[in-house]
């Protein structure tokens, strides 16, 4: 934490250096790096940023609301043109980003909705992360019994999930070609407990479960377990995520498809967006922007949806030349013939 | 010396039948009612979800089915291993709310090694791999936990800081280490220890032959305690109720048994070992609840005659039940066990008797570290994967164990088996409630019920014994 510290500081030094240099300036308030995704986001658009000859600046919440209320006063007084927020609790934030605003500085809601109609807000459809799922199970089992993994009962994702999986398989569930056999929320996400969620799931049903869909990959590598002890390893499983180890399944056809958020892909197209608000474009004028209104409280504000990339055993290749994975670790322990990228 | 027996039990034949019972056998009354809130809270689940859905349990329900119960032994293991430690720790009047952390420490550190230190330099499948994942597993919990006792014994900061401390650092510790990525796959022969591949169940003649074992050990037992209260002119219980303390070990051994391997094995497997291992699919009739394969044409297809495996105990119950062994022998035999329980029952006079009180803690953190070592290669052995997230909030569920199993906080007072009961409980109560597809949030509430109920219990049960 303290090097982060020192991190920010000299970050924030070296901006009152830069000030007065040329281009614009960006700032980014990220509400924690305690998972890795976010090192990926910060150096696709810290990279973007630069090369377009701006600076960029940022702080981290480490986790705190209050933190992150104080990290934003601290970025409004160094004047830059956009601040992206990443919002660790999308209702506290409200304040800062109306401060934002009258500073007449332009923000962006990164990844994390907030609902403010001032602001950009640019994220994977969430939604569409579920309905891929289910479309992709369903293409390789359109009827049969449904198991479904949720995620923690807490996080507004795993209802977001569930929503898009139930619009694509509704006609399917009213029709009975689909059942739902079973349907849990799954403590903190935690694999160990979607494993003994799908065992209690195969007891019950005797095994008879055709497909499963969990809402992550690394419920998913539960899921799997569970059904290799049983012997039923290869019918359909889907996840999301992009997981390492899930596209490792992926090769090995334990799992059917991982819908991989390219984060470097979002980073790209936030400072894309960003260094063109800086330059005065209008939000609804950027490439891509679109309404959204989908929120708690349905505010409609100006989005951007970037759809998310299904990885199944016919386009590993996609994850590989991305070096989001190697071809070794996608590859391990399948045997040749069988999937294309690997051979 | 039976008659000496008879005379003994002569005074209270006007007390009720059970007390003459327990007086006569000495069994544990605690123990005898967890067991039997343990039956009836199965009995609950299984006529319920029976109701639900009606399933081949002795109820008509899922939960009393050889393999529910099976399963259930298996998800506990994890558990109970760690909670024979934490009664001692907690004897000894410290906690230890680190584990859980300290699991997913060591299983990401025993992944890394395999999956990407030795896997890629000597070869994936290599012997060598899983015999050194085992291995720095339980060196790395061992340290880790005598590092918890020295700052605790020697630093002078309460346990609950430093482990507290620990909950926070080690799952730190743990994300930077595998840098939050999930590490898998495992090893195919450390995978055997999570008990999710054929090869880690012993099948029924080595179940039967171990229970046999197990059986004559009780007998054997027995009979030696008995000769040595005899040598000592200690007062013995009448030969009936040695008798039926060796009826009631062996029928529980036998029992557990036999319902263990009548669980067959799952059908796809019996079909996937019977193609590796050539061996010839009798023809038959087809019968889609049938647990056995046969061969219908050139189709291979569930019947009720035909080639069946049955599972009977797996690795990690078996690990479990040893360690329960080994920890009752260490914590009632060994000077160890007397030293902690009397630091434990009044550190000062432990103290002013010449025990290293100090050396003592740092010894009973690291025994807990080391458990917690065996643990995390149970838990990452069976999710064939280890996470950050693998073994979170652990602490939790270990230390509610040790406490409904009537360990006592204020110290000086915890039986090992009663910590196992008490993991078995748990997980029952979480499996059951799995099974019958209750939402998460509802679990939550049962569980943490249950703990401060079994309190309540036991200390009303306390304060009546007085």
């Amino acid at each position: 934490m303290r090097k982060t510290l020192t991190l920010a500081a000299l970050l924030a030094a070296s901006v009152s250096n830069y000030a007065l240099a040329e281009g614009k300036t960006i700032a980014v308030s990220w509400k924690t790096f305690q998972e890795e995704r976010w090192k990926t986001d910060e150096a696709a658009i810290k990279s973007a940023v630069e090369a377009a000859g701006n600076t960029y600046i940022s702080t981290d919440a480490q986790g705190s609301a209050q933190k992150q209320a104080a990290d934003i006063e601290g970025l409004i007084s160094q004047k830059p043109d956009v601040i992206l927020v990443v919002a660790f609790d999308s209702d506290a934030i409200l304040p800062s980003i109306q401060a934002i605003s009258n500073a007449g500085i332009k923000s962006i809601a990164y990844d994390v909705q907030f609902e403010d109609p001032n602001a950009l807000y640019i994220t994977f459809d969430n939604v569409g992360v579920g309905r891929i799922i289910a479309e992709e199970i369903q293409k390789v089992k359109p009827e049969g019994n449904y198991a479904f993994i949720k995620g923690d009962k807490g996080d507004p994702n795993a209802t977001f999930l569930f929503q898009g999986m139930m619009e694509v398989l509704k006609d399917g569930l009213d029709s009975g070609k689909i059942v739902n056999v079973c349907e849990t929320f799954t403590d903190g996400w935690k694999p160990d407990n979607a494993q003994k969620n799908m065992e209690q799931c195969l007891t019950s049903t005797d095994n008879k479960v055709d497909a499963v869909l969990s809402e992550n990959d690394g419920m998913a590598s539960g899921v799997v377990a569970a059904l290799e002890a049983q012997g039923m390893a290869g019918i359909p499983v889907g996840g999301q995520d992009g997981d390492l180890a899930a596209i490792n399944r992926v090769a090995l056809g334990t799992q059917t498809v991982s819908v991989w958020k390219n984060a470097t892909d979002l980073g790209v197209t936030a400072a894309a967006a960003a260094i063109a608000l800086a330059d005065g474009v209008a939000m609804d004028q950027i490439e891509g922007v679109g309404k959204f209104s989908g929120g708690k409280n349905g505010v409609e504000m100006n989005s951007i949806l970037l759809a998310p990339t299904p990885i199944t055993k016919s386009n590993i290749d996609v994850a590989i030349s991305a070096g989001h994975i190697s071809k070794e670790q996608a590859c391990a322990g399948v045997a040749a013939g069988t999937v294309a990228a690997c051979d | 010396m039976s008659k000496q027996g008879v005379s003994n039990a002569a005074p209270e034949s006007r007390d009720s039948l059970l007390k003459r019972f327990i007086a006569a056998t000495e069994i544990d009354t605690r123990m005898l009612g967890m067991v039997a809130a343990l039956f009836a809270v199965w009995c609950a689940f299984d006529i319920y979800s029976g109701i639900l859905r009606p399933n081949t349990g002795l109820f008509g329900g899922a939960f009393l089915t050889p393999r529910n119960l099976w399963t259930l032994l298996v998800q506990t293991s994890s558990i109970a291993v760690m909670s024979t430690g934490m009664v001692l720790i907690i004897v000894m009047r410290h906690i230890d709310l680190s584990i859980g952390s300290m699991l997913s420490l060591v299983a990401v550190a025993g992944a890394v090694l395999q999956v990407f230190i030795l896997g890629p330099s000597i070869g994936v499948g290599h012997p060598v791999i899983w015999i050194a994942a085992i291995l720095a597993c339980l060196a790395l919990g061992t340290f880790i936990g005598a590092l918890n006792g020295f700052l605790t014994a020697y630093a002078q900061i309460p346990a609950f800081i430093v482990t507290l401390g620990g909950l926070i650092a080690y799952s730190g510790v743990a994300f930077l280490l595998a840098k939050g990525v999930t590490v898998a796959p495992m090893d195919k022969t450390f995978k055997i220890i999570g008990g999710g591949v054929p090869a880690s169940w012993l099948g029924p003649f080595w179940s039967w032959a171990l229970a046999i074992v197990v059986c004559v050990l009780i007998f054997l037992g027995i009979v030696g305690g008995r000769r040595q209260r005899q040598r000592f002119g200690f007062k013995l219980r009448p030969v009936w109720g040695e008798a039926t303390l060796i009826a009631i070990g062996s029928a529980a051994v036998l029992g557990a048994t036999a319902v263990l391997t009548s669980y067959p094995w799952p059908f796809g497997l019996i079909k996937q070992y019977a193609e590796e291992n050539n061996i010839p699919i009798p023809a038959g009739v087809e019968n889609p609840d049938g647990d056995a394969i046969c061969m219908v044409g050139e189709k291979v297809v569930r019947c009720t005659e035909g080639l069946i495996y049955y599972t009977g105990f797996a690795v990690p119950v078996l690990i479990a039940l040893g360690v329960g062994v080994v920890m009752t022998f260490i914590a009632t035999r060994t000077r160890f066990g007397r030293y902690v329980y009397a630091i434990g029952g009044n550190p000062e006079a432990a103290d002013l008797a010449g025990i290293d009180t100090k050396k003592m803690t740092v010894k009973v953190f690291a025994l807990m570290g080391f458990l917690v070592g065996i643990s995390a290669v149970i838990a990452s052995a069976r999710l064939d994967a280890a996470t950050n997230a693998l073994g979170q909030l652990n602490e939790l569920f270990v230390i509610a164990a040790a406490v409904i199993g009537g360990t006592s906080l204020a110290g000086g007072i915890g039986t090992i088996y009663g910590a196992i009961l008490g993991a078995l409980m748990m997980q029952s109560i979480q499996s059951g409630m799995a099974l019958l597809n209750l939402p998460a949030a509802f679990q939550n509430i049962v569980v943490g019920t249950v703990l401060v109920f079994a309190v309540y219990v036991d200390q009303f049960y306390r304060r009546r014994v007085k």
